[in-house]
């Protein structure tokens, strides 16, 4: 009873802490987790569902040399910051949103066809969850990985998984 | 046969709450070491496919470590040394000699940042005065059978006991 009493006369710092703590940590790993644009490949991919983390590890796994990690997003983590998918360096689309997405593109008309809707096929679908219709891979307008071929690289093991 | 005055707070006493508060500081910052280090081998160790696990690890093991520490040291650390200060005050402080019987009234009191203390009644010869006692020793003076009382700001210092 008295434990109680005492933890309530002081909530406020104890919730401050579980804040500050959550900050700080999060300000942390993603320091430690996180490399320049230089040594990162970056895909967004605007679909259903993802398995996001295992897709990083798995493209990892075979990363160009010079690239110390790749990220895998969907699009709905743009939503925290519209600076991280301007630089993106590999995107995933549906064939509907190609021309809301076109200006991030390096080719909005060259993407490659990445699942097949009428075969029900695509690439990586053990990561990936499409919805119905075709999905293409481009290549992003402003990457840094076009000219040492990297990103290039890691679209082709992408194409490649199951 | 004259009676002896024993003192609620003792040299000794004031000795034992110091080396209280001494272990209990480096108990805590010896946690605290225990948890960073805990919590910065999450975030060295972390993988891409570990990251998310690690961090809410590192946050959980900060959030309830944390909690702990805080609350032993607002009220263990804290209050040990509210009590030293009170000591402090009582072996310093002038005194006044209050004689008659001494019973507890069952009042309680508990100031923020202050001691908790518990009521005591003395019947003097001009009638009931009202003092206080510090909730620790309020044991040792029940136990007493004490015939006079020595009071400082109010709280009893220290009291007289048959030899």
């Amino acid at each position: 009873m008295r434990f109680l009493k005492n933890v309530f006369s002081q909530l406020h710092t104890f919730v401050l802490w579980a804040l500050l703590s959550a900050i700080f940590w999060s300000w942390i790993f993603t320091l430690v987790t996180d490399v320049s644009p230089e040594k990162k490949i970056s895909v967004y991919c605007y679909v259903p569902s993802i398995s996001d983390v295992e897709l990083s590890a798995r493209l990892e796994e075979e990363k160009p040399e010079g690239i110390e990690m790749v990220k895998v997003r969907s699009f709905e983590y743009v939503m925290f910051n519209v600076d991280y998918i301007e630089n993106g360096d590999i995107f995933i689309i549906p064939e509907s949103m190609i021309s809301e997405y076109d200006e991030l593109l390096l080719d909005p008309d060259g993407g490659i066809k990445i699942y097949d809707c009428a075969e029900k096929r695509g690439s990586a679908d053990s990561f990936i969850g499409y919805s119905d219709e075709d999905y293409y891979l481009f290549f992003g307008a402003n990457s840094l990985h076009l000219e040492d071929e990297s990103a290039k690289k890691v679209a082709e093991l992408l194409i490649g998984l199951d | 046969m004259p009676d002896r005055v024993v003192e609620l707070y003792s040299d000794a006493d004031a000795l034992k709450l110091k080396r209280k508060i001494k272990i209990w500081v480096f108990a805590l910052l010896l946690a605290a070491a225990a948890a960073l280090a805990v919590c910065s081998a999450f975030a060295a160790t972390a993988t891409t496919l570990t990251a998310e696990k690690a961090e809410v690890s590192a946050i959980l093991t900060s959030t309830f470590s944390g909690w702990a520490i805080i609350y032993c040291a607002i009220f263990v650390v804290g209050s040990t040394r509210r009590e030293l200060s009170h000591a402090a005050t009582l072996r310093t402080s002038e005194r006044e000699r209050v004689e008659g019987k001494i019973t507890f009234n069952g009042e309680r009191l508990r100031i923020k940042k202050s001691i908790s203390a518990r009521g005591v009644t003395v019947e003097t010869a001009d009638g009931a005065k009202k003092f206080w006692v510090a909730e620790s020793r309020a044991g040792i003076l029940k136990e007493a059978n004490a015939s006079a009382v020595y009071i400082s700001h109010g709280y009893v210092a220290a009291y007289e006991a048959a030899k």
